[in-house]
């Protein structure tokens, strides 16, 4: 027993350790069942596609705009709120520091170390970097400098590419059972690496999760903004919610909160809008993707004995006298004022098509999810309060039919369930979708459109996406301009 | 409140309540108590009655000899903490005892009360036998519910010298599940919160009548940093162990493991939180209205003029938003641990409290011991669990005698009170960690009985159509068998821990 999460009675997050039944299924199912499958999946996942340039396209007709890619730098993105305080802005420098540290193995400091067993990167910034530090997934995968880095002999699963997004997996069920698992299997392992000898695990078999249909992969959201999107109230996302009845019901859209089963209020953060606050994210981060525990997340991903390099938590209020005051709170509290503290998006000036996009964007009705703007209540952080955010998200879960379907319920959110993702900031965003699956923002959108089937109802975005296929050539390229002002 | 003592002796089964069952459905409507009668009819379950009839047959002969009296067998910090941490130990001290209120004052140190709450302060509840534990004698509500001026109506459910008692209503009006806290009070016409007029009180008197209500009384948090460093591979591995045994006697169980991140949650009535972090976190936002950098919503915001920010008396910088409470970068050169924010802070002091001390073992406790391990009850209320090495050396490689494995159990219909929370469903609880209990008063998810005795005999419940069996109650059966003297000595044990 060398990975307790193997366990099919409980927890599940490796499959290292898998069941001895399913191997003989499969062994004995043999090569042809393995292609059937394959292709099955292929089938499934990749089905109501749109072929751009060809000649049928669900929905019909097909689009005409293209997309002129992501804006090019410098980032319009990045950077703290110029209203922060001056005893806030004393501790940019150190929360930035942590945002960007690279954790190793050994805890040398109350402020670093702590990765792995099991971890997905080593530092927040890997993956939240583009187009700046807080962002998202980079042109050239980050982690293929990480997996080996310092010894480390993981091999690289097949679904990450060098010039694709960062992907991290989930499996739907445990690992050769029925068993509804939803939870990160992290790609990589510190074994090998100079600073964790003796640890001997396993990666997980991605290969075969992926051959049963049972990955679901989710890239990076970006970060900026969150400080305001935290402290918007329930009552105006309900309120909104509520709004526009009669259009919403024409266009087939409904949607509803993720509701936090602890305090009630409603969950936000993530692509099912899963997690509740900036605290919680970062704690949870340095956790899954890291490896890192902390005072909020206090196990090891992975106890097999030779393992577990240091005392738990790894990262925790630091009680010394006379370091840095700015030092105190562990390492989670600090990212977590990184990332609330950081500027929204700058859009790109105004001009006459994107204005134009703005209306086809509501005429469309893609602004009935894609909510415009929140305002933020007054705030204890003077800086965060009374500010209209552009978030284009009214932070609610939306079904989108088969083809976005990861099989993955999370709290309210079912497994066809989608927050809205903000839209600010995609004019510079490289890659689109959960699962990154494309970095076409014409492609993002007609991936939308979904028929149902006998598991999911259709995508509530239906209607508005065959709405954009009919603008004008002109008004569609205008919205899709207006999208990549943003 | 008599007609309340009344329907809550019912509901937990004490001594005389079958005697009173039978007469007190016609007696509670001769006298106008629609609501407890309903509550008679619906939510009365097989009853334990000593010295009667009783659902488990033998009748159990031991009787509770009683809270252990004080001083205090709990509520200390470690000796063992390091010069920093104990350097900080009388702040902490401070915001766990620090009663809030709405708006800041010359003489107010805390704000962000409401607009919805239970209490004003974590150790008007957390309270004994010392700081950090559970309900007191006398129900603090009473003393704290209409300060500022408040001008709310005390429920019926809570009285004097009742245990502190939390509502939830299991289903929205819509019949859509619901199981959230609803809390107790508002913050309407304080003089604390100006302005604010409209915010009213659940109405706690249809939801009883429409048997629309659940109740939950106080956790103790000592050496609740042992317990949130307990790692999942030693509680799945004490899950898998004695598994013949465990089956013969009808256990399960099974971990609450969090949906989102695949961890083992262990705090609470139905081990609904992860750590320490999260539970202060929500219970200064739900318990308190305290938003927080955790939660950092208010729990109410359908009225602006109850929420923040409030008017605030001049000479004062304690005007506000949300979140209520946060961490304060202002204060740090200051004094570090003011840094932190009071979640945070709450945290550290429940991290740093120690287990509750046994009585030194004589030979009834002793014998009580083996007796409880011979009939089964340590296949749930594990006896103890170890620490990994810990950053906090304190709390580093302990034995941690709590008697829970941690895990999730069905405890039919007689306990259910119809609330999921993560995997846990409606008639499932965390083995409740049983050190302390020879101090504590109220026992149950709902303080149902003061009497150890019927506390154990509550747990045996047979299954009806909604829920299974409980999983106790093969083991029930073997303490009602027991020799009067080993019922004795193991009733005698758990009072010494």
């Amino acid at each position: 027993m060398t990975d307790i999460k193997g366990n099919n009675m409980s927890l599940s997050k490796e499959n290292g350790m898998n069941p001895q039944p399913r191997k003989h299924w499969w062994l004995k199912a043999g090569v042809p069942v393995v292609v059937l499958v394959l292709v099955a999946i292929a089938v499934t996942a990749y089905m109501p596609k749109t072929v751009k340039g060809s000649s049928t396209c669900t929905p019909s007709p097909c689009p005409t705009a293209t997309d002129p890619g992501p804006r090019a730098l410098p980032a319009n993105a990045g950077g703290f709120l110029g209203t922060l305080a001056p005893n806030e802005v004393q501790i940019e420098p150190s929360i930035t520091t942590e945002f960007n540290r690279v954790h190793d193995v050994i805890v040398t400091s109350p402020v670093d170390g702590g990765l792995g067993p099991r971890f997905n990167s080593n530092s927040c910034a890997s993956c939240h970097q583009y187009p700046a530090v807080g962002g998202s997934s980079p042109p050239s995968n980050p982690l293929f400098n990480v997996y080996q880095y310092n010894g480390a002999t993981n091999t690289m699963p097949s679904f990450e590419t060098a010039s694709g997004p960062i992907l991290v997996p989930r499996f739907i069920n445990q690992p050769g059972t029925t068993i509804p698992d939803g939870t990160i299997h992290q790609l990589f392992t510190v074994v090998g690496r100079s600073d964790a000898k003796g640890c001997s695990i396993q990666q997980p078999n991605f290969t075969q999760a992926q051959s049963a249909g049972n990955l679901a992969l989710r890239q990076p959201p970006p970060t900026y903004g969150d400080g305001l999107i935290e402290i918007v109230r329930n009552i105006d996302i309900v309120n909104n919610m509520n709004s526009n009845l009669t259009q919403k019901a024409t266009l087939g859209i409904t949607g509803h909160p993720n509701y936090s089963g602890n305090d009630g209020s409603i969950m936000r953060f993530g692509w099912k809008a899963q997690v509740r606050s900036t605290l919680l994210m970062s704690a949870l981060e340095y956790n899954t993707e890291m490896g890192v525990t902390n005072e909020t997340f206090q196990n090891e991903l992975d106890q097999t004995p030779g393992c577990v390099f240091n005392a738990i938590p790894e990262t925790v209020t630091n009680f010394t006298p006379g370091i840095l005051t700015e030092m105190f709170p562990a390492d989670p509290e600090r990212s977590e004022y990184f990332v609330q503290w950081l500027n929204p998006p700058q859009p790109a000036k105004n001009t006459s098509a994107i204005n134009n996009g703005r209306t086809q964007f509501t005429n469309a009705g893609c602004v009935y999810c894609h909510t415009t703007s929140f305002t933020t209540p007054a705030a204890s952080r003077p800086a965060l309060g009374h500010i209209v955010i552009s978030l284009y998200s009214d932070l609610l879960v939306h079904h989108m039919g088969p083809g976005l379907a990861d099989g993955l319920p999370q709290g309210q959110a079912g497994p066809d369930e989608f927050r809205t993702a903000p839209l600010w900031g995609i004019g510079q965003r490289l890659w689109f979708l959960h699962d990154g699956r494309t970095n076409n923002i014409v492609t993002a959108i007609e991936d939308h459109y979904s028929t149902g089937n006998s598991t999911y109802p259709n995508s509530e975005a239906n209607q508005s996406v065959v709405n954009f296929n009919n603008l004008s050539k002109t008004n569609q390229q205008d919205l899709i301009d207006f999208l990549r002002a943003l | 409140m008599q007609k309340i003592e009344t329907a809550s002796s019912i509901h937990s089964g004490s001594a005389n309540a079958g005697s009173l069952r039978r007469r007190v459905v016609p007696l509670c409507i001769s006298l106008g108590l629609l609501i407890a009668g309903s509550m008679a009819v619906l939510m009365t379950r097989p009853a334990t009655v000593h010295g009667q009839s009783c659902p488990v047959s033998p009748c159990p002969t031991a009787s509770d000899p009683g809270p252990r009296p004080l001083p205090a067998a709990a509520g200390t910090f470690y000796p063992t903490l390091n010069a920093n941490q104990q350097a900080i130990e009388n702040r902490l001290t401070s915001i766990f005892t620090e009663v809030n209120y709405v708006a800041g004052g010359p003489n107010v140190k805390t704000v962000g009360l409401g607009p919805r709450f239970n209490s004003n302060s974590c150790n008007s509840c957390h309270a004994y036998p010392a700081n950090g534990g559970s309900s007191p004698p006398v129900n603090p509500l009473f003393g704290l519910y209409n300060v500022e001026g408040g001008t709310n109506v005390m429920p019926s459910f809570e009285t004097t010298n009742g245990p502190v008692i939390v509502a939830r209503f299991p289903l929205n009006s819509n019949g859509s599940p619901d199981g959230s806290v609803h809390q107790l009070f508002t913050i309407s016409n304080r003089v604390d919160a100006p302005g604010c007029t409209q915010e009213t009180q659940p109405d706690f008197t249809t939801q009883q009548a429409n048997n629309n209500i659940i109740f939950r009384q106080v956790t103790p948090t000592y050496g609740a940093g042992l317990v949130e460093l307990i790692q999942e591979s030693a509680i799945l591995a004490n899950m898998n162990s004695n598994t013949t045994l465990k089956a013969s006697l009808g256990i399960t169980g099974h971990p609450n493991v969090d949906g989102d991140d695949g961890t083992i949650d262990r705090f609470g009535w139905k081990a609904q939180h992860k750590s320490l972090i999260t539970f202060s976190g929500e219970a200064y936002t739900v318990e308190e209205g305290v938003s927080d950098e955790a939660f950092p919503s208010e729990n109410d915001e359908t009225y602006p003029s109850c929420l923040p920010p409030f008017p605030v008396a001049p000479g004062t910088n304690k005007t506000h938003g949300v979140p209520d409470d946060r961490n304060d970068t202002g204060e740090a050169p200051k004094l570090p641990v003011n840094f932190t924010g009071d979640l945070e802070r709450f945290a550290l002091y429940m991290r740093f409290l120690q287990p509750p001390t046994p009585q030194a073992p004589t030979t009834s406790t002793t014998n009580g011991l083996a007796q409880f391990n011979a009939v089964g009850c340590n296949l749930c209320h594990n006896p103890s669990f170890t620490t990994p090495n810990a950053s906090i050396a304190a709390l580093s490689n302990q034995t941690v005698n709590l008697y829970s494995d941690l895990l999730l159990h069905d405890m039919g219909p007689g306990l259910a009170d119809g609330v999921s929370q993560g995997q846990a469903t409606g008639d499932q609880f965390r083995s409740a960690p049983l050190w302390g209990i020879g101090q504590r008063i109220n026992f149950l998810h709902d303080g149902r009985t003061a009497n150890i005795v019927t506390a154990i005999e509550d747990h045996y419940s047979l299954g009806n159509g909604v829920y299974p069996n409980s999983e106790a109650n093969a083991v029930i059966q073997n303490f009602n068998n027991l020799s009067s003297s080993n019922q004795q000595d193991l009733i005698n044990f758990l009072r010494s821990l």
